[in-house]
């Protein structure tokens, strides 16, 4: 799910910045910084859409760098249990297949594959049905839930079924119409 | 209670001992009874239900007998001990069977007539007794004495039965001990009977009270008595008691364990599973498919371990089936039937009349899909603490019609796991009985029942339900950690629940798992389970005992996966610890890939053929020319795959440097004649000396084995913990700008120290001194660098400035570049790393600007011997790299850097970090019109002067006069010398934010000045240094 949120974040700036665009060298360094990381409670930030305040700065002994506190508004990225995502195939293999939705990995495990749906190895790995109307394969867009999270310092790595209703197939490259 | 016990004891010692031995039964009975009775005053009625021999007093009597036969030790079987005792005293070996197990089943059979024996039984019993007693009066008295030895304790646990006190029953000081006493193994039993026989002997004079010998305890034995000398006493001389044993005094509070019963009675059920605990199958997991408890016996369901040849072989010869009897111990597999027909074994196929199943008979055994059934007594199996392990269960499972029902009696399996289980907040699911899939929280955990916390409503807060209806219940998502069998510390998430049995994908492996739900608890850890044993760790590269080698790509409980080094096909062996010679290191064992550009560790290929043919990945390992690639996409094998060097092709350094520095860089390598892929090479071996160590070199091919740039952490010498970034790598030695300082040093490392972003040891031998504004005699040199420092700015750094600051900055936000941005930072402010920026190149005007005042700046200064590493490091350079390099080297960088940034901005904090430093602390104030100056010129007097006009080159107007009325003339600025104001002079400030102001010297403090500014009325406090008095006149 997508938020719209404010964060905060200390950034730390070279002295070599200060003068005019010291605001801007600021905005891009936090943008640099702070977009395509995660976090586990906020998820992704994909991208920074403004910027609420900049504190003052406090330099650092030693080294002059300064210290802003930014207050800045964000689009974040948060996979949560139970929502449904559109995600892209990326690998099929006996044991499931890895799906990304953006910047999440999604595991769907063969047992959360609807049982009609057998792996076929070969060239193009993939799950079909058997009278083969559905095919899961590579770049295959499915829809699918998300059962499960587990989130890292840098990534967040999901767990999601296909087994329910209206998930599964929604395009799928192989079959082109 | 105990204390009246040890009262009673003596006083009915003695009365009975005086008591005729000739009486007859009656009074013998009596006196019995009466002894209890005595023992016993509460129980009188005892002495009545006894006498009138009442049907339902029966039992409560059985017990008491049991208890006077049983004596030591105390026999569940309650019933039966009242035969038992008169048994035994038929047979006139009193105590013997006491200590035999195996009398039980006799005394069941027996004890389920009891009823109707009653009171003629019992006399019939009793008159053999009588009469044997009559003719061996030895005989009488020492069963007297046992009675009234065991007599005691007989109406204490009348007690037990009636009142139900059984705290006040538990051995307290005043009862006789018990003593453990070692002995001979397998003996114990011997030795107890060997005492009984030794007290029948002896007598009184014995004065043990018991000896006990548990089947489970091997090596010794319980013995009871009040005093160690008395135990010693008792075993003295016996063979199987070691004589220097240590007798042992068992706790009061232990006392009752030693000889509480557990409960016999396990339920061996169907669908139980057992162990074998003898036989060919010894250790086999079986299933119980059928309980036959008046014979003993179960008939288990197993996986054979036939020798179908032998079987064949016997069969034929002798036609009569044959117990298998051999010492080699064919493997379990599942009988084939076809296989067995084809060696011309007769099968036939029967009908099990009681179940109504088909099975195969084979030569007497039974078979059915492909497991052989079989009835074993019970002493041969084990049923306490079975774990069967997955494999063994999935076994079991596979050719069975469906594994539904195997996985239901995966519950059974719970039966044996350990206390303590369950903990509180578990989220359980109900098994079994009425409440079947009730889910719930564990609220709190009892002995044997635990108290769940349902999660449907309208049932009671809590229920109370049997640990064994319980297990463990996980939802697909929820994330665990494996806590028990062969995966044992791995995490992950599940995925899917079946049953009892758990499928959860690995955190690290991303392979799924399959585990017992009791075996995980949840947890929000992540972790790969075990990594390391002994010295080997994952993804190490070891050398094997056949000769090959490989990686280690998953570490078991106590084996290890390792990946061959077999190019051709991915080859994973399953590898012990011994198996392990040693740990290949990771020293250079540098390799060519197919284009013959070198290979080391770290570097990313591209596999062009084999199996994994396009995959790509950093290099971990290699070794005799093989790669072990590391491909993060790559599921199997932990993402290792193994590739012969010349089936790669190396991509580019793990920086990916080449995308970042883009084609300036290869322009700028095709310009210095290299060939396109050199970069690649000299930035991986720079010790290796490429043609050309240039730090142009460097610089652009930055790789993994490249410190150019690198932050580092300087552990040793006079620089010990300075952070700083590594200039130039000549060799083993590096340059590096520190960063609290504005220098550089030079400091030998060490190359295997050495990994990307780390601290690297660097002993400093020399350091070049960079402050070179501290120094005095450069100071002076300064002054006629100036005017031409100044007008050198336009042309020379305005573009540079530009040049400068976009790379600068491109750099800085780029997302390609994988450092820190303390690094960037310094990188880009720092003069040395402008080289790479084109404006630099040979030939174009504005660096040559910038080389020009190098000598000039030389020539200036004065004695430069202080600064050797200073002075020189240009000159290596420019000759032998023409154009480009001079200004990547950090001393020469700095060079022109440093006086051009001065009249920049003099004082103050401009964009080179440089300059103020250097123009606010060091080089002391800079002249400004207007201020009052001693003028001394070699050969004349100090003269007073304004001055009026400062010139670009440095040097002054001066207008003589301390009103600047005089003569004008041109000094040099070290022919000049400020005149220090005093306190309510007028002056102008010369260096800080406020150059140019002037202001009144209000007061003095130290070598501080308090300056009232004229324009804004502040009050500063600045450095007296800074401040220049103002002619007096002007005002």
């Amino acid at each position: 799910m997508f938020f719209h949120i404010v964060l905060e974040r200390n950034m730390q700036l070279h002295p070599r910045h200060f003068g005019r665009d010291l605001r801007d060298k600021l905005v891009s360094k936090l943008m640099k910084d702070v977009e395509g990381t995660c976090s586990g409670r906020h998820g992704f930030v994909v991208a920074i859409t403004g910027i609420e305040s900049v504190g003052k700065g406090l330099i650092r002994d030693g080294t002059g760098f300064v210290t802003f506190p930014v207050k800045y508004l964000c689009v974040v990225f948060r996979p949560f249990k139970g929502e449904i995502l559109e995600a892209v195939v990326t690998m099929v293999n006996k044991m499931g297949f890895f799906a990304e939705a953006g910047p999440v990995q999604i595991f769907v495990s063969n047992h959360l594959i609807p049982d009609d749906m057998e792996f076929q190895s070969g060239d193009v790995p993939n799950y079909t049905t058997s009278d083969g109307s559905v095919k899961i394969q590579k770049d295959s867009e499915v829809r699918l839930k998300i059962i499960g999270t587990r989130v890292d310092a840098t990534e967040i790595f999901c767990i999601g079924t296909i087994k329910d209703d209206f998930l599964g197939v929604i395009s799928d490259p192989g079959s082109t119409s | 209670m105990p204390r009246r016990r040890e009262e009673e004891y003596d006083d009915e010692m003695e009365p009975e001992e005086d008591e005729d031995v000739e009486e007859e039964y009656e009074d013998e009975e009596e006196e019995y009874d009466g002894g209890k009775a005595g023992k016993k005053r509460r129980r009188s009625d005892f002495i009545d239900d006894l006498a009138e021999e009442d049907d339902e007093e029966e039992e409560e009597d059985d017990d008491d007998e049991d208890y006077g036969g049983g004596g030591g030790k105390r026999k569940a079987k309650k019933r039966s001990g009242s035969h038992f005792f008169e048994l035994e005293a038929q047979v006139d070996t009193d105590e013997e069977e006491e200590e035999e197990e195996g009398e039980d089943d006799f005394i069941v059979d027996t004890g389920a007539e009891l009823p109707d024996e009653d009171d003629e039984g019992r006399r019939m019993h009793r008159r053999p007794l009588l009469h044997r007693e009559e003719d061996q009066e030895d005989f009488e008295a020492l069963e007297r004495t046992i009675h009234e030895r065991y007599g005691r304790r007989e109406v204490e646990y009348d007690d037990e039965a009636t009142e139900v006190e059984q705290q006040a029953l538990l051995p307290s000081v005043r009862d006789p001990k018990l003593w453990m006493v070692k002995c001979a193994i397998g003996r114990e039993r011997e030795v107890a009977v060997c005492l009984m026989q030794k007290a029948i002997d002896k007598g009184p004079e014995l004065q043990i009270r018991s000896v006990v010998a548990l089947d489970h305890l091997k090596n010794y034995i319980y013995i009871e008595a009040d005093k160690e000398a008395h135990v010693k006493e008792a075993i003295k001389g016996m063979r199987n008691i070691f004589a220097s044993a240590k007798i042992m005094l068992v706790p009061i509070k232990e006392m009752t364990d030693v000889l509480s019963v557990e409960s016999k009675a396990v339920d061996i059920s169907r669908d139980t599973w057992v162990r074998m605990k003898t036989g060919t199958y010894k250790g086999d997991l079986a299933k119980v498919v059928d309980v036959d408890n008046v014979r003993q016996k179960v008939t288990l369901k197993l996986i054979p371990r036939i020798d179908l040849p032998a079987l064949a072989a016997k069969l034929e010869g002798r036609e009569v089936p044959k117990k298998k009897n051999k010492t080699f111990n064919p493997p379990p597999r599942f009988m084939n039937m076809d296989e067995a027909r084809e060696l011309h074994i007769r099968v036939e196929r029967r009908r099990d009349p009681m179940t109504g199943d088909y099975f195969e008979n084979i030569g007497g055994m039974m078979f059915k899909d492909g497991f052989l059934y079989k009835s074993f007594s019970m002493k041969s199996i084990s049923t306490q603490n079975i774990q069967p392990t997955f494999d063994e269960l999935e076994k079991f499972r596979q050719p069975s019609e469906n594994g539904d029902g195997d996985v239901a009696s995966l519950s059974t399996l719970f039966a044996n796991r350990k206390k303590g289980h369950f903990m509180k907040g578990d989220r359980v699911i109900v098994v079994k009985g009425d409440l079947k899939n009730l889910k719930g929280w564990v609220e709190k955990v009892e002995e044997d029942t635990v108290h769940i916390k349902p999660n449907e409503k309208g049932l009671p807060a809590t229920l109370a339900i049997g640990d064994r209806e319980l297990c463990k219940y996980f939802e697909p998502g929820n994330h665990v950690k494996v806590v028990a069998g062969a995966t044992e510390g791995a995490t992950g998430m599940v995925v899917s629940v079946e049953g009892h049995v758990v499928n959860i994908v690995s955190d690290t492996t991303k392979e799924l798992l399959r585990v017992f739900a009791d075996n995980i608890v949840e947890s929000s850890e992540v972790t790969t389970g075990v990594t390391r044993i002994g010295e080997y760790e994952l993804h190490d590269l070891v050398q094997l005992d056949d000769m090959s080698f490989g990686v280690i790509i998953r570490v078991e409980s106590e084996a290890f996966q390792v990946l061959k080094g077999v190019p051709e096909k991915p080859e994973v062996a399953l590898v012990r610890l011994r198996e392990i010679k040693f740990k290949l290191d990771r020293k250079n064992n540098g390799t060519q890939d197919r284009n013959g550009n070198r290979l080391s560790v770290k570097d990313v290929v591209k596999i062009l053929e084999g199996p994994c043919k396009g995959k790509q990945g950093p290099v971990e390992h290699i070794y005799k020319g093989i790669l072990f690639v590391y491909d993060r996409h790559h599921l199997e094998h932990a993402g290792f795959i193994c590739a012969k060097a010349q089936s790669c092709v190396l991509v580019g350094g793990s920086r990916a440097n080449v995308d970042r520095n883009g084609g300036s860089l290869h322009s700028k390598f095709t310009k210095f004649g290299a060939p396109p892929r050199a970069p690649l090479s000299p930035m991986r071996s720079p010790r290796g000396g490429p043609p050309v160590n240039s730090a142009g070199r460097f610089r652009g091919g930055r790789g993994h084995d490249n410190l150019v740039g690198a932050i580092i952490k300087i552990r040793m010498g006079p620089h010990k913990g300075c952070n700083g970034i590594v200039k130039e790598v000549k060799g083993n030695a590096l340059r590096v700008e520190l960063e609290a300082q504005m220098r550089i040093v030079t400091g030998k490392f060490n190359r295997d120290q050495i990994t990307d972003n780390v601290n690297v040891s660097t002993p400093f031998r020399e350091k070049s001194r960079f402050g070179m504004g501290s120094e005095t005699p450069v100071h002076p040199s300064r002054t006629p660098l100036r005017p031409y420092m100044t007008p050198m700015r336009d042309p020379g750094a305005t573009p540079v400035h530009d040049g400068m600051r976009t790379p600068m900055r491109d750099r800085a936000w780029n997302p390609y570049t994988p450092m820190s941005p303390p690094r960037d930072d310094w990188e880009d402010g720092n003069p040395a790393s402008w080289g790479s920026s084109p404006q630099y190149q040979p030939g174009s005007p504005p660096s040559r600007t910038y080389e020009a005042p190098t000598p000039g700046y030389g020539d200036a200064g004065t004695p430069r011997d202080s600064n050797p590493a200073y002075a020189n490091a240009p000159s290596p350079y420019l000759p032998s790299t023409p154009g480009g390099q001079p200004p990547m080297t950090p001393s020469s960088a700095y060079l022109p850097g440093t006086p051009g940034g001065q009249p920049m901005t003099p004082g103050s904090g401009g964009l080179d970090m440089m300059s103020p430093v250097v123009g606010g602390d060091n080089e002391g104030p800079w002249l400004l019109p207007d201020i009052l100056v001693n003028v001394r010129r070699p050969g004349e007097d100090g003269d007073i002067g304004v001055v009026r006009e400062v010139l670009p080159d440095g040097s002054c107007r001066v207008a003589l006069g301390s009103s600047g009325s005089g003569e004008t003339i041109t000094v040099l600025t070290n022919e000049v010398e400020v005149v220090a104001p005093r306190k309510s002079d007028k002056i102008k400030i010369m260096g800080g934010t406020h150059r140019g102001a002037t202001g009144k010297l209000i007061g003095i403090d130290g070598t501080d000045g308090i300056v009232k500014l004229d324009i804004t009325f502040d009050v500063k406090i600045l450095d007296l240094d800074i401040l220049a008095k103002l002619p007096h006149v002007k005002e």
